[in-house]
């Protein structure tokens, strides 16, 4: 039925709602609502017409011509056009924005040339076929252009403040508490092959923030929200409520996984790394820590990433404890101390590993725990180091770490980009944690982007995949999911391709 | 010839010059550790995010003046201080007045409302069980105890487990009306309230057993009425001296219990902010709490004065 107001517990809060500024999942699930996209990526990893009627990339892959609609008015009547896209991506790009990852997802943008009314051209100083996916996700949507100018100040606060085209109109943002939105009865531009198709059936969509688990799994289960984000430790007794439903989707993108630093220390040794890889089995330690619900991942890609997961990498690191002994017995790390640790010139194998304790979740910790157990088995010394924020992100920057823990969440191969071109180091913002520094890896990439032939595309990222687990530059762990609780009433919740739930067409069977 | 100030007012100039003073040594203190932790504020905003570029740290590091020398920017923090500006949050990118203005209200709602129940709890299992039969006493004080010692994250899941998953009495958590406000307010209540009832009933018991309640009795007076008009009154002076302790334990006590309730409110933004560094806003809260502190301890001076004749000084 129609009507009534639609409750979603989510489990992080954001400082920030501007998409084009904050880089958290969280600003992405709850801003879908207000702000549309030129194009649309499904479930499937396909791409749909949106605002974006239809578009053509160059041969180059470094412009591209996007037909827009010419029906879709912002929430503040402002009408959309070539203007307003070209608004936005200054607005992304302008330094006072601050963006911490819209930005990056611009990549090489140059500039965008209006064409006509409803007609741009945007050109790179690169090669981006990864643009179109970038495009795609909430961090590029389009805001009405008076309110990025209006309220430039403001765009954090979230509420009125928040003035896109979506489905759904941003009333309020109570920090640690709630978002509220209005259903926007002109909505008429839904996405193209979308599974609801109009203004949504709810009158009110309303996005609590509920940091404590058991706290939101109990406001699932007695009813007092329609949908939550089903913390993975309450996922079995979620699925055996029968008033409940679990419905679980891997997140695309980089896989959790230890990253190893290969700038620095004993892990300079590429065998010390392989010897790393082999210590852990890693398959009892993911059935062991997440009980069936999360699969092992054998990549740094997630294998839900559309376009890019090579699965000929599953097996590629075996769990051999005799044979990481016989590496690390080469390596020159044959001594032992008294605590039974392998020693090398009179120094221990003993490797950092920073963390920041308040934004541990999974059971990361338990997992990290089981990971450190296993490597003491051979000798191995992982250090867990608990540190503050601001000292967290200056080791970061400074490369003072042996192993970094990360997963981010993308629906192209081009997140590889991030991990392994050689100029993305840590220092200047990169993700490029293990310090991979190869050309054949750089060209791999860099094609990656310029590829437009699917296939080819994917090869090349497959290269990519194959050599960072080769050189032992990572240890994947585990697969990410997003793991999403409804309700009796709920329906109408569906995922796009970065596994976030979407909202437009959500509806309850009784009042 | 001026005449000399009547001693209200001496009183208070006197107060409001101490005031100013903790006010100013509580920011300063605030300043300079924030500067004296490790890591920078810049690096901490920027996190691990994709677009860390030198050009963005340049533009944010000139937009908060951190690359002034550390006596300039303490000059600047003080003379926007002294106008009354607290600056705009680094995280949040608003002025820090609007953050606390907007979260204000929940906090003081729930401490408010915790202060009201833990006094009037306190007091009534106070005049009932002080100097009664020693089984009253001993269940009293039990109870007392178990509830000082039980963690108020523990009792906040198994009052929501009880009453709102099972029972649907109170909705979940958040904030708007008196519904969503009982169960927070009973969980920060309860461990401060079994508290105060101990301190209020021991000075009772003290007062029931000093010669004057015996002549008071011999007047005829009334037991209720000794309790109420004279005990209460010897015990109030030590049980207001708690009253700093209970303002610190009310704040801190918020960040617990707005957690677990996922409501909004001062003591989450506090913990958002010590965690990420956002200065502004720290110093503001900083602000705040010392500004609580100094009207708590003038209300607790005054009522003692109220309590106990003794202390009034001959004018």
């Amino acid at each position: 039925m129609r009507g009534g107001t639609f409750t979603y517990a989510a489990a992080v809060g954001t400082s920030c709602l501007d998409p084009h500024t904050s880089p958290g999942d969280i600003t992405a699930v709850v801003q879908r609502n207000v702000f549309d996209s030129l194009v649309h990526l499904d479930d499937r990893g396909r791409f749909h017409p949106w605002l974006a009627t239809s578009w053509k990339i160059s041969d180059d892959a470094r412009s591209y011509t996007f037909e827009l609609r010419d029906d879709v008015t912002f929430h503040d009547g402002t009408p959309f056009d070539a203007a307003a896209v070209k608004a936005n991506l200054e607005h992304i790009r302008a330094p006072a924005t601050k963006s911490l990852y819209a930005a990056a997802l611009l990549g090489p943008y140059r500039d965008s040339e209006i064409l006509g009314e409803h007609r741009i051209r945007i050109d790179f100083a690169e090669p981006s076929v990864p643009f179109l996916q970038a495009a795609s996700t909430p961090y590029l949507g389009i805001a009405s252009p008076v309110s990025l100018s209006r309220d430039k100040d403001r765009l954090c606060a979230g509420g009125k403040y928040s003035v896109g085209s979506g489905p759904f109109r941003s009333e309020r943002y109570v920090k640690n508490d709630r978002a509220e939105f209005v259903r926007n009865a002109d909505y008429r531009w839904s996405p193209k092959g979308a599974a609801h198709q109009g203004p949504p059936l709810v009158d009110r969509l309303v996005v609590r923030f509920l940091p404590e688990d058991s706290v939101r799994a109990g406001a699932l289960t007695s009813g007092q929200v329609d949908a939550a984000a089903v913390p993975i430790t309450s996922a079995r007794a979620v699925r055996r409520d029968s008033s409940l439903k679990l419905t679980k989707r891997q997140a695309p993108g980089a896989a959790y996984a230890l990253y190893l630093n290969t700038g620095r220390g004993p892990l300079r040794d590429e065998r010390v790394r392989r010897a790393l890889q082999r210590s852990v089995d890693v398959d009892a330690l993911i059935r062991g820590v997440y009980r069936g619900e999360y699969e092992r991942a054998w990549s740094p890609l997630s294998p839900a990433t559309p376009g890019g997961y090579d699965d000929s990498i599953e097996g590629a690191i075996r769990h051999d404890p005799q044979g990481a002994a016989a590496l690390l017995d080469r390596a020159g790390w044959t001594g032992r101390d008294g605590e039974g640790y392998r020693t090398k010139d009179g120094r221990r194998l003993s490797l950092r590993w920073p963390y920041i304790g308040a934004l541990i979740r999974d059971q990361r910790d338990v997992l990290a725990e089981a990971v450190q157990a296993e490597l003491r088995k051979n000798g191995i010394d992982l250090v867990r180091e608990a540190v503050e924020t601001g000292a967290y992100f200056e080791r970061y920057g400074k490369g003072d770490y042996d192993v970094w823990d990360n997963a981010w969440v993308r629906a192209d191969p081009a997140i590889l980009a991030g991990f392994y071109l050689s100029a993305q180091r840590p220092a200047e913002g990169g993700q490029n944690v293990s310090g991979a520094n190869d050309p054949q890896v750089d060209a791999w990439l860099r094609a990656g982007a310029a590829e437009k032939r699917p296939q080819a595309r994917e090869t090349s990222y497959a290269k990519v995949e194959r050599w960072a687990v080769d050189h032992g530059t990572v240890l994947p762990l585990y697969v990410p999911v997003t793991a999403i609780g409804t309700g009796e009433k709920a329906r109408g919740l569906t995922f796009d391709a970065n596994a976030w739930p979407q909202f437009a067409g959500v509806w309850k069977t009784e009042r | 010839m001026s005449r000399p100030l009547p001693p209200a007012a001496r009183w208070l100039l006197h107060r409001a010059a101490g005031a100013v003073l903790v006010l100013w040594g509580a920011a300063s203190l605030a300043f300079l550790v924030l500067h004296l932790v490790p890591g920078d504020p810049v690096t901490t905003l920027l996190g691990a995010s994709a677009t860390d570029s030198t050009a963005l740290r340049a533009e944010i590091r000139r937009e908060y003046r951190l690359d002034d020398p550390a006596a300039a920017q303490y000059a600047a923090f003080l003379a926007r201080l002294a106008t009354g500006e607290l600056g705009d949050s680094y995280q949040q990118r608003q002025p820090v007045s609007v953050i606390i203005g907007e979260q204000l209200g929940h906090t003081a709602e729930l401490a408010l409302g915790a202060l009201v129940l833990l006094v009037a709890g306190a007091l009534l299992t106070a005049t009932l069980t002080a100097g009664r039969g020693r089984r009253v006493r001993g269940l009293a004080s039990g109870a007392e105890l178990i509830a000082v010692s039980t963690p108020a994250f523990w009792l906040g899941i198994v009052l929501l487990t009880v009453f709102s998953f099972r029972l649907n009495v109170f909705p979940v958590a958040g904030a708007g009306d008196w519904r969503s406000l009982a169960l927070p307010v009973v969980t920060l209540a309860v461990p401060f309230g079994s508290l105060l009832a101990q301190v209020l009933r021991e000075g009772m018991e003290s007062a029931l057993h000093q010669p004057f309640a015996l002549t008071a009795r011999s007047r005829g007076l009334r037991p209720a009425a000794l309790r109420l008009r004279h005990a209460l009154r010897h015990a109030a002076v030590p049980a207001v001296t708690l009253s700093g302790w209970l303002a610190g334990g009310l704040l801190s006590g918020t960040v617990l219990v707005e957690t677990v309730f996922a409501r909004p409110g001062l003591g989450r933004v506090a913990l958002d902010a010590v965690s990420g560094r956002d200065i502004p806003v720290v110093v503001g809260l900083v602000l705040l709490s010392a500004a609580v502190y100094l009207v708590v301890n003038a209300l607790a001076d005054l009522i003692c004065l109220w309590a106990d004749p003794r202390l009034r000084s001959p004018v």
